[in-house]
């Protein structure tokens, strides 16, 4: 349980950081630069969903997977 | 343990911030000692007349210190060697800007001014200073507005990166 929480609060750190990030470059005048920082931090954070969305998809078809077998019997 | 690894972590990040803001605003500050430079060069040279090792000597004593060290070599090598002034003011240039916080733009303007060190008569050379006095002078209002600019940003981007990594690694 603790690690599911852990993992809402980081992405959204990451997200209020990006956002800190892209708001100050832009001020700089740096506007192609935020727009990286900003798509650099999608990704990361896209990384991070998709592999925990990957366990999930596992953790579903196992349980399917366990159901057909028991049917077939 | 972790959180302390965190901590030096956020420490060096930071530092580094503010390191690059520091060399931000020390950039129109080296310029404007280097034009003050330039303007005590002129007088020595024109009103003057001293011998051009002599002026870096009085240079190294009355500049403060990191451009000091620049026309302090310029004089120590001039002493000992007997080749023409640019040869050994190029290298020693060279050198000396990576100590320096100032960038390509004004070694360029520098080393442009060293070819003409020497070359001409009083009125020539006067004029000589004068237009690597107003190159100078754009340079340093560009450092300005460089500064004015990327120095806040600078200071808190080191911050964040540091608080984004840590975030990303815990």
């Amino acid at each position: 349980m603790m690690n599911e929480v852990y993992l809402l609060f980081q992405i959204a750190g990451i997200g209020l950081i990006v956002a800190i990030i892209h708001t100050l470059l832009k001020q700089a005048g740096k506007e192609d630069l935020a727009h990286w920082a900003t798509l650099v931090g999608f990704i990361i954070v896209l990384l991070v969903v998709i592999d925990n969305l990957a366990e999930l998809f596992q953790q579903i078809r196992s349980v399917f997977l366990f159901q057909i077998i028991l049917g077939g019997f | 343990m972790k959180w302390i690894g965190a901590m030096l972590f956020l420490l060096a990040t930071t530092q580094i911030g503010f390191d690059i803001a520091k060399r931000l605003s020390d950039r129109p500050q080296q310029i404007r000692q280097l034009k003050n430079a330039l303007q005590i060069l002129e007088a020595e040279i024109v009103y003057g007349q001293t011998p051009i090792h002599e002026v870096f000597y009085q240079l190294s004593k009355q500049i403060p210190a990191p451009l000091s060290r620049f026309f302090s070599e310029l004089h120590d090598r001039l002493s000992v060697s007997q080749t023409t002034l640019y040869d050994i003011w190029n290298p020693t240039l060279k050198e000396f800007w990576k100590q320096s916080a100032m960038k390509k733009a004004e070694r360029d303007i520098m080393d442009q001014f060293g070819k003409t060190l020497g070359q001409h008569d009083f009125t020539q050379q006067q004029k000589h200073i004068q237009l690597a006095l107003t190159h100078l002078e754009r340079e340093l209002a560009n450092a300005e507005e460089e500064k004015y600019r990327y120095g806040r940003m600078a200071k808190s981007l080191g911050v964040l990166t540091g608080l984004f990594v840590i975030l990303l690694l815990i």
